[in-house]
């Protein structure tokens, strides 16, 4: 994400100094999914990313919010804390950050198995990861319970 | 930050915030991006950090941008007059982007889509006020966030605007990050609007909140020229 020297120079120092100071948090078990061309994949962003019936997100939110697979972008708003992101190529073509459409398209090429019918969302720019541990285990329990194989994170 | 985590598989992508699969109405480009990351799956045995070092095509997003919209105002109006006549100025292109889109993303302090007027009155009143703490009462809107972490949703709700309205004038490229806040912050009201509520919550140094906010509602590096954040960011603090 994004090169130190394309930021402006506060920018790049706040988040030298952010990545300075976040814990470790190391390797989980490691686990090896099934063959792409069979997996079934879901999307987990943190950019604040929510249905406009869903509470926005606060600052420090660890909760997160579900977004159905059939969610139609016009429904989809940002919410998430930061001034220092471009919002302006989410409403340009909202696959730059929830790239349901081109999942879709990779199902119908063969090149993966399946989208999952629920993906989720969080509140990114939190300093501690692991303030994450817990809810992050819960939505691995039901992403495996709706027989996701892959969770595609992206980021802001 | 991915080497403090140690995921499993990760792509590390050169990419601007915001645009995490790099190019905008480009599927080929948003899915090879998509084939690289999920390509680690069958080749990755252990935790593994990838370069993609592929860039972005040229696709009209410039940093020397500059806004064919005439946005100057009489400077005797107030500053609540000035920025409603911004608003108003850019309104036909942001109705012309609502058009083509289908959609919006105005909304999330809890506006409804044809408030705009309304989320620029309250702010440039808080503005000349210097009152960041009261909330704004407005007919018709329910605020979906308190103060004053309210402001920096009605900050975005505006920003979206003034951001729907330039990508549909005239022009041959697009504004890139900075040149937006660039726009924002030397040549806009709203950008004045923006750095007087900044200024109020400098002087709320009562409320710890306040302090954060301000760091929320300005780009880093557009506050005085440098950060807008006070000196210990404490994102647990209770709004």
């Amino acid at each position: 994400m994004v090169r130190l020297s394309d930021l402006h120079p506060v920018e790049a120092e706040h988040l030298l100094k952010r990545a300075k100071d976040m814990p470790a948090i190391g390797p989980g078990d490691w686990v090896d999914p099934p063959s792409v061309k069979e997996a079934t994949v879901a999307i987990v962003s943190t950019a604040g990313l929510h249905r406009r019936i869903d509470p926005p997100f606060t600052i420090g939110s660890l909760d997160y919010r579900i977004i159905p697979g059939d969610t139609q972008f016009d429904d989809l708003v940002l919410s998430h804390i930061s001034a220092n992101f471009d919002r302006s190529a989410f409403g340009q073509d909202p696959n730059i950050i929830f790239p349901i459409d081109r999942l879709r398209e990779l199902v119908s090429a063969g090149e993966i198995g399946g989208v999952a019918r629920w993906h989720y969302s969080f509140m990114g720019a939190m300093p501690d990861p692991s303030q994450f541990e817990k809810t992050g285990e819960e939505i691995g329990r039901l992403m495996a319970q709706d027989g996701v194989d892959v969770a595609f994170l992206v980021p802001i | 930050m991915s080497e403090a985590v140690v995921p499993p598989r990760a792509l590390w992508v050169p990419f601007p915030l915001g645009r995490p699969l790099g190019a905008v109405n480009d599927p080929d480009f948003q899915k090879n991006v998509l084939r690289r990351a999920l390509g680690l799956l069958d080749t990755a045995v252990e935790p593994t950090i990838e370069d993609y070092v592929i860039e972005t095509p040229d696709d009209g997003v410039s940093e020397n941008w500059v806004c064919p919209v005439n946005l100057s105002s009489a400077t005797s109006d107030s500053l609540g007059e000035r920025l409603l006549a911004e608003v108003a100025m850019l309104r036909p292109w942001a109705i012309e982007t609502r058009h083509q889109r289908g959609r919006t993303l105005f909304g999330v302090t809890g506006a409804g889509e044809d408030q705009v007027d309304d989320v620029a009155r309250a702010l440039a009143t808080i503005a000349e006020s210097g009152d960041v703490i009261s909330e704004p009462l407005v007919d018709g809107i329910s605020w979906t966030f308190e103060m004053p972490l309210l402001l920096r949703h009605m900050a975005d709700d505006l920003r979206t605007f003034y951001h729907e309205a330039v990508a549909a004038q005239p022009g041959e490229s697009a504004p890139n990050h900075d040149a937006l806040n660039q726009w924002i912050f030397s040549e806009t009201v709203l950008g004045e609007t923006l750095l007087l509520v900044a200024d109020g919550l400098t002087r709320a140094s009562n409320v710890p909140m306040a302090q954060l906010v301000r760091g929320l509602l300005i780009p880093e590096g557009y506050y005085k020229g440098g950060s807008a954040f006070p000196e210990e960011v404490n994102l647990a603090i209770d709004p």
